[in-house]
């Protein structure tokens, strides 16, 4: 390794920032086999360790870098476009090897997240970087965690055997319909990327068989599942048309996760673009609403009243203020589903409810000791020794207890 | 009055033995004194007289398996209360209530709660926040690293480390207790030389490059970073020492993007 190394380090580090998905995703247990002599690495079973954090408060868990930043293609909120005069380098797939090795057996990171510029064609961009996974994994006997992100033109036979390889496959969609990509990614696709989500979304199910006919179990292929991004606040779309598309990704191509990245301004920007950045309060009320939808058992309606999500509250007090008939619930006899709509109740609460209550009635007393946030509980809640004041769900000032202060803004206006 | 004396740490295996033993003569908590030879105090109270002990029987109790996965956790503790809250609530399981471990707002298991969650936290931050330096050992790379662990956390995660890194050779020194993995054969050693540790290593400025590179100046949220990253960690992170440099470029180097965009 020599100082040229430096220099492309810093390049096509800088230039894999703007994507959101930093942890690395669930993908099983693995680990080197008791005869293995050279191989290195382990997946633990949940998400990956976060080795460190950096200020933006982001954890860092992998080597996230693009292999090239040279890229073929227009998309105006790219930093890496072909028409940006951004500095541009590639790492073969040696160099790439190296890092990665160097990098996890200092315990620095848990795996690779390779992205890539399109260089040459979209096949003989992909091909490398299967080259790159497919030497960590055979030449290395390498056990760490690999995410890359596919080209989207590319044969689906490269696409394929990515998935040998890699623990996670993603296509970034950038964004929610066919005229914003129209306008800021001309050369993007939303058909062709759907396309190669859904070869990828059957390859997946092809290899979750736990055996084959001749009782032989299939390789693995993917198995931490696709994921997806997509940029918010760079076009005018509605968190109610951003939700949809994400709804839709999540039922129809099977996504494992869909990342909203608050648009931010890139050095050299595109006349295209904003020239603020969005709010990250949107983007953070973006995940809490995914999060209703996955694992809250709310649908799209309940969730939006309008286009937009509510910036004042999250999304499931704000579904609490437009259904105050629905409270108070009682922690005792309501069923999950009810649980799990109550504000200031996460999954984990109501599972420690749910296992509480099977042995003892829960009262007011046992809350405080599980440490719940009371002051937002209170109005919607009812225990064996606690039913709220009538007043605090009717009161005209009731959402005024919940207003809280602006946050977030960076920038004043 | 039964005085017990743990005399190493973490001191889970001592305390399994004792526990089992205790039990096979059915005294109860009440009854038991332990202490760790660190930490003797004086009880001027107490009856100190052994008791002969009986023989060992197997124990014929079940315990559940989450109830002793809780017990591993809070074990490694730094409180020296927890040899005698573990065996409060292990007879309470046996003698009062096989589903104790459910009553999440009981005084004992809430108590048995934190000390596990504190040591499973410090355990994870172990694994996360370590980090080896190359050295070469008779001619083959070794890695050593130096860890300041809050509680006795090594123990926890040896497997972690000999899985992970199996087929490396390897040094990890605590302020307690080392342990030594020459890819098939686990030494452990007390109080050990932490100069052995380098001071630098040819990789880490590849790993600054990428830490200071990585980060996203437009969007500062310090607290976020403080929160899951305590100062208290930084010490042994060579990337911290970037951070303060790092946020107060941050904001120049966000208007900058943005002057740059105007420009045009």
């Amino acid at each position: 390794m020599h100082d040229k190394l430096i220099q492309k380090l810093e390049i096509l580090s800088d230039a894999a920032k703007y994507d959101a998905s930093c942890a690395s995703g669930t993908a099983g247990k693995r680990k080197a086999g008791k005869t293995d002599k050279t191989g290195i690495g382990s997946l633990t079973g949940g998400t990956g360790i976060c080795h460190s954090f950096t200020p933006d408060g982001r954890c860092v868990s992998l080597l996230k870098i693009l292999m090239t930043n040279y890229c073929i293609y227009d998309c105006h909120y790219c930093i890496n476009r072909v028409s940006s005069s951004v500095q541009r380098a590639r790492f073969t797939v040696k160099e790439t090897v190296d890092l990665t090795l160097n990098f996890y057996k200092r315990n620095y990171i848990e795996g690779l997240f390779l992205s890539s510029g399109i260089v040459g064609s979209p096949d003989i961009t992909m091909e490398s970087m299967v080259r790159i996974a497919k030497s960590l994994r055979i030449d290395h006997g390498f056990k760490g965690y690999i995410h890359l992100k596919t080209i989207p033109n590319a044969s689906p036979e490269l696409q394929a055997e990515a998935g040998l390889y890699a623990d996670r496959l993603s296509i970034n969609v950038e964004m929610p319909t066919q005229p914003s990509l129209n306008k800021y990614a001309p050369e993007k696709d939303l058909g062709a990327i759907h396309n190669s989500m859904n070869t990828l979304k059957d390859k997946i199910a092809e290899h979750k068989v736990d055996k084959t006919h001749s009782g032989k179990r299939p390789p693995r292929f993917a198995p931490g599942g696709q994921s997806t991004q997509m940029i918010i606040g760079a076009d005018d779309s509605s968190d109610k048309i951003i939700l949809g598309t994400s709804v839709k990704l999540y039922s129809q191509q099977k996504l494992r996760r869909v990342y909203y990245s608050a648009f931010s301004p890139i050095p050299d920007a595109s006349e295209v673009l904003p020239l603020k950045p969005a709010p990250l309060i949107r983007e953070h009320r973006l995940y809490q609403a995914d999060w209703l939808l996955r694992f809250y058992g709310f649908n799209l309606d309940e969730i939006l009243h309008n286009d937009m999500l509510d910036m004042d509250h999250d999304p499931k007090l704000a579904w609490a203020l437009r259904n105050r008939h629905v409270f108070p619930i009682d922690l005792n006899k309501a069923d999950k589903l009810l649980l799990l709509r109550i504000p200031g109740l996460g999954a984990r609460t109501v599972q420690k409810i749910l296992a509480i209550r099977r042995y003892t009635k829960l009262s007011w007393m046992d809350l405080t000791k599980m440490r719940l946030p009371l002051q937002k509980l209170k109005p919607f809640i009812t225990v064996s020794d606690y039913s709220p004041a009538i007043h605090l769900l009717d009161s005209n000032n009731f959402e005024l207890q919940f207003k809280q202060p602006k946050q977030f803004e960076l920038f004043g206006a | 009055m039964k005085t017990i004396t743990i005399t190493s740490v973490p001191g889970y295996n001592e305390w399994r033995i004792a526990a089992r033993e205790c039990l096979a003569q059915s005294i109860p908590p009440e009854n038991i004194i332990w202490q760790s030879s660190e930490s003797i105090q004086n009880d001027l109270f107490g009856d100190t007289e052994e008791v002969t002990p009986a023989p060992i029987e197997q124990m014929k109790h079940s315990i559940p398996k989450s109830v002793l996965m809780l017990f591993k956790y809070a074990l490694c503790h730094q409180d020296i209360s927890r040899f005698a809250l573990c065996y409060r609530v292990l007879w309470r399981v046996i003698f009062q209530n096989k589903n104790l471990i459910q009553l999440k707002t009981d005084e004992d298991i809430m108590q048995l709660m934190t000390l596990a969650k504190a040591v499973k936290r410090d355990a994870y931050k172990m694994s996360a926040f370590l980090r080896f330096r190359e050295v070469a050992l008779d001619e083959q790379e070794h890695f050593i690293a130096w860890y300041e662990p809050e509680h006795f956390s090594l123990e926890i995660k040896l497997d972690f480390f000999q899985t992970r890194f199996k087929n490396m050779r390897w040094s990890i020194l605590t302020p307690y207790r080392a342990a030594h993995w020459d890819t098939e054969k686990l030494v452990l050693e007390d109080n050990p030389d932490p100069s052995v540790c380098p001071d630098d290593d040819r990789i880490e400025k590849y790993w600054l490059t990428y830490y200071t590179n990585i980060f996203n100046p437009a969007r500062i949220k310090k607290n976020a970073m403080l929160s899951s990253m305590p100062k208290k960690y930084w010490k042994n992170m060579p990337e911290t020492a970037l951070i303060d440099d790092m946020i107060k470029q941050s904001d120049a180097r966000a208007r900058k993007m943005i002057i740059d965009g105007n420009k045009r």
